[in-house]
C-alpha cells in the first residue's frame, strides 16, 4: 500500500488524462475541476461490509415498498405511521405519478445511501438519495487507475474488484427494459456530472443521449438517427431531475426534457431509471420515518441506524431543538448538496435567534440532528498524512434482486475543521475497498 | 451501437475538422516559427494571409503567443483545440475513454504551455502533435462503429483539403486528399452536394495546370459540400 500512497500523484495525473472531473457554476460561469483523489483507501472488512449490505438492502427494499404505497393505497398514512403532512407537502411528492406502477414495480433502481461511522464503530445513515444519485464512476475509474499505478498493492491485499458496477447497471437496465435500447440521457455537456454520464454510458454499453436526440411518437420513446431512422428506447436512465424531464407534465419551460415522456412511462412503454416521484422518499423529513417503514413493511428490526433526528414539526422535538440549538446540526429539508446545513455551535447568538425564529415560523422545513463525531480518515497532504472527516456513499442496485456494490464513494473534507464533504464544496474522494477475506 | 443521432453526427464531423485544423496549422506554424527565428520576423503575416485570418498581431512575439494560446482569439490553436475537445467530450461512449484521453492530453499540454509563457514552443508543443497522431491511431483501433469513424474522417479530409489548398501545399498532396474525401464521403449517409464535389474534382483533377486560378472557387464549394 505504501507504493500506492507514494504514487498518489501519478493516479491524479491519470485522472486528468481521462478527464475525471465535475463541473460547478461560479458567478454564472461553468468551470470543470478535477475531483481531488486521495490514494489512501477506506477499507471495509468482509464482515463489516456484509453487515452493511444486509442493512442497506433492507432499507432500500422498504423505501421501494414505501414509494409504491404512497403512489397507490397510502396505507402507511392511513395506519398513522407517516403523517400525511410529510408526504403531501414534500417537494418530491409528484401527484402526476399517482397510480403509476413502473416496469418491474421498481422505483429506486439505483440508490445512493450516505453513511458515516462514529468513533465507536457504529454506522449511521445520514441521507437516502433515491432520485439520481451520482458518484459511482469515480471509485470505478480510480480502481482502474490505482491498479495500474501499484499492481503489487492489489496482488498483496485481497480487494473485491469493483469494476463490475457497469455490468450491475446494465443488468438493472435490462431487467426493466420494455423492449428497445438502453439509453443514458444527460442534460448536456455543461452538467456538473457530465463525466459520469458519459463514462457510465461507455462502460455499460448504453447510448448516451441528449434530450434533442429523443422523441415520442404513438406513445413510444425513440432515439433518432441522423439519417432519419429510429430505435425504440426500452430503458431510459435519465440524469435529469424530475421537474425537467417532460415539459408537458412538469416545468413547461424545460428545454432539457422530452415532451410526452410521462405519457410513454404511464403507458408502461418505457422504464425510467430512477422512477419520477422518488423525491418523496428521500426527503430529509421522511428520513426520520425510514426505520418505522422497515418495521411496517418488512416486519423487521432496522439493521442500520439513523442519526438521532428531531423533527421541528413535532412540538416536543421542536422544544428540544430550540433548547439545544448550539449542539445540533440543523438541516433545511428543501436543500441538497451540503447546502442548508447549519451547525448550531458555529452561529453567533443573534444568528441562533434568527434560526430559532425560522424554525418556529416554518417547522416543517427543518430537521435537527445530534452531531455525530464520525471517524476521521487519513489523507495525504503534502508529504504528511492528516485526519479528515469522511462519509461513505454506498450504492444499492435493485434489479431482479437488490444488491449492494462492493465499493462506494468515500468523500472527505479537505478542511481540518469541516464536516462538509460534498464535491461542490471542495471535498475530495477516496476509493472504498471491500476485502474479500 | 449502430445508431448515431443528428447531434452526434455533427459533433463527429466537427471533431474531425477541428483536430485536423490543429494538427495541420500547428505543423505549418512550426515551419513559420523556424523562419521567424533568424530569417524573416514578418513571416507570420503571410501565414495569416494564407489562412484568411486577420493579422491583428503586430509583431512576431505577439503572434507567437496569441496565435497559439489566446483563449479569446477564435483563430488561435488553443480555441480550435478546445472546440475539438468540446465536441469529443460529448462522444465518450462512441470514441472510448482511451481515444478521448489523447485530445484531453493535447488540450492540457496547450494549457500548461500557455500558462508558463514557454520559451521553446517547438519542443513543448510537439506533445500536442504526438497526441493528435495517437488520437487518430486510437480511433482506428478503439471506435467500434465504422459509421462513426467514417463521419470523423469525412470531417478530417474536408478540413485537410481546405487547409492544403489555402496553404498552397504540393499539388500531389491536394490531389491525394481530394481522392480520400471523395472516397470517404460516399461511405456515410450525410447529405452532401454532389455537383459541388464534382466541380471541385474537375478543378483539381482536370484543370491541373491552371487549377490555382480557381482555388477560391474550390474553397467556396468545399465549404458548402456538407
Amino acid at each position: 500500500m505504501f507504493e500506492l500512497i507514494e504514487n498518489g500523484d501519478q493516479v491524479n495525473k491519470l485522472m486528468a488524462r481521462y478527464g475525471v472531473k465535475f463541473g460547478i457554476y461560479k458567478n454564472g460561469q461553468f468551470q470543470e475541476q478535477i475531483f481531488p483523489f486521495d490514494a489512501i483507501p477506506r477499507i471495509l472488512s468482509r464482515q463489516e461490509f456484509e453487515r452493511l449490505e444486509k442493512g442497506l438492502i433492507q432499507r432500500v427494499d422498504a423505501l421501494n415498498r414505501f414509494l409504491y404505497d404512497i403512489y397507490h393505497g397510502k396505507q402507511i398514512i392511513a395506519d398513522g405511521v407517516v403523517p400525511e403532512d410529510f408526504v403531501f407537502s414534500s417537494k418530491g411528492y409528484l401527484p402526476q405519478c399517482e397510480g403509476i406502477t413502473p416496469p418491474g414495480n421498481c422505483y429506486s433502481h439505483i440508490s445512493g445511501i450516505d453513511l458515516v461511522q462514529a468513533k465507536n464503530g457504529t454506522w449511521y445513515v445520514l441521507e437516502d438519495n433515491l432520485r439520481i444519485p451520482s458518484g459511482a464512476s469515480y471509485p470505478m475509474i480510480a480502481r482502474e487507475l490505482t491498479r495500474r499505478v501499484s499492481p503489487r498493492t492489489f496482488a498483496k491485499y485481497h480487494v473485491v474488484d469493483n469494476r463490475n458496477y457497469a455490468k450491475m447497471l446494465q443488468d438493472v437496465m435490462n431487467n426493466v427494459n420494455t423492449g428497445g435500447i438502453n439509453v443514458i440521457m444527460t442534460p448536456g455537456r455543461y452538467n456538473a456530472a457530465f463525466f459520469e454520464h458519459s463514462y457510465l454510458a461507455e462502460r455499460a454499453k448504453a447510448v448516451l443521449a441528449f434530450p434533442q436526440d429523443l422523441f415520442v411518437e404513438n406513445n413510444k420513446l425513440y432515439y433518432s438517427n441522423y439519417t432519419g431512422e429510429r430505435q425504440k428506447v426500452g430503458t431510459l436512465y435519465r440524469r435529469v431531475s424530475d421537474e425537467y424531464i417532460d415539459p408537458m407534465t412538469f416545468l413547461p419551460e424545460s428545454l432539457i426534457g422530452v415532451p410526452h415522456l410521462m405519457d410513454v412511462y404511464r403507458a408502461g412503454n418505457v422504464a425510467l431509471v430512477n422512477a419520477p416521484g422518488n423525491g418523496v422518499a428521500d426527503d430529509k423529513g421522511i428520513y426520520y420515518f425510514v426505520p418505522k417503514m422497515i418495521s411496517y413493511y418488512l416486519g423487521e428490526e432496522p439493521i442500520l441506524k439513523n442519526a438521532p433526528t428531531y423533527l421541528a414539526f413535532y412540538e416536543e422535538d421542536r422544544e428540544y431543538i430550540l433548547r439545544n440549538l448550539e449542539k445540533l446540526v440543523v438541516k433545511d429539508v428543501s436543500e441538497a448538496g451540503g447546502y442548508g446545513v447549519v451547525f448550531g455551535n458555529r452561529l453567533s447568538a443573534e444568528e441562533q435567534r434568527q434560526l430559532a425564529d425560522e424554525i418556529k415560523g416554518q417547522p416543517r422545513r427543518f430537521i435537527a440532528q445530534e452531531v455525530i463525531d464520525f471517524i476521521d480518515l487519513n489523507i495525504v497532504e503534502g508529504s504528511t498524512e492528516v485526519p479528515r472527516k469522511a462519509d461513505l456513499r454506498a450504492f444499492v442496485l435493485s434489479g431482479k434482486e437488490t444488491k449492494v456494490w462492493a465499493s462506494g464513494l468515500t468523500r472527505f473534507s479537505r478542511q481540518a475543521d469541516s464536516f462538509v464533504v460534498n464535491s461542490s464544496q471542495g471535498g475530495g474522494f477516496k476509493d472504498t475497498w471491500v476485502l474479500s477475506r | 451501437m449502430g445508431i448515431i443521432s443528428l447531434e452526434k453526427s455533427d459533433r463527429l464531423y466537427w471533431l474531425g475538422r477541428y483536430t485536423e485544423r490543429v494538427f495541420t496549422t500547428l505543423s505549418v506554424f512550426f515551419e513559420y516559427y523556424d523562419t521567424m527565428i533568424d530569417s524573416d520576423p514578418q513571416a507570420y503575416r503571410e501565414f495569416c494571409w494564407q489562412l484568411g485570418i486577420p493579422d491583428v498581431y503586430g509583431s512576431k512575439e505577439v503572434f507567437n503567443w496569441k496565435y497559439l494560446f489566446d483563449e479569446g482569439d477564435t483563430n488561435s490553436i488553443y480555441s480550435n483545440l478546445e472546440r475539438a475537445f468540446n465536441n469529443g467530450v460529448a462522444l465518450r461512449d462512441e470514441l472510448s475513454s482511451t481515444s478521448l484521453s489523447y485530445v484531453q492530453m493535447a488540450l492540457d499540454t496547450m494549457k500548461r504551455c500557455g500558462s508558463s509563457r514557454h520559451q521553446h514552443p517547438l519542443l513543448d508543443l510537439q506533445e500536442v502533435i504526438d497526441n493528435l497522431y495517437a488520437f487518430w491511431g486510437s480511433v482506428d483501433d478503439c471506435v467500434e462503429d465504422e459509421e462513426c469513424r467514417n463521419i470523423m474522417k469525412t470531417g478530417r479530409y474536408t478540413e485537410r483539403l481546405d487547409l492544403y489548398i489555402r496553404l498552397d501545399m504540393d499539388f500531389r498532396w491536394i490531389e491525394k486528399e481530394f481522392m480520400k474525401l471523395r472516397n470517404r464521403i460516399t461511405k456515410v449517409q450525410l447529405p452532401y452536394d454532389e455537383p459541388a464535389l464534382e466541380r471541385i474534382g474537375e478543378i483539381i483533377l482536370r484543370e491541373k495546370d491552371n487549377w490555382k486560378d480557381n482555388r477560391y472557387v474550390a474553397l467556396e464549394l468545399l465549404e458548402n459540400v456538407l
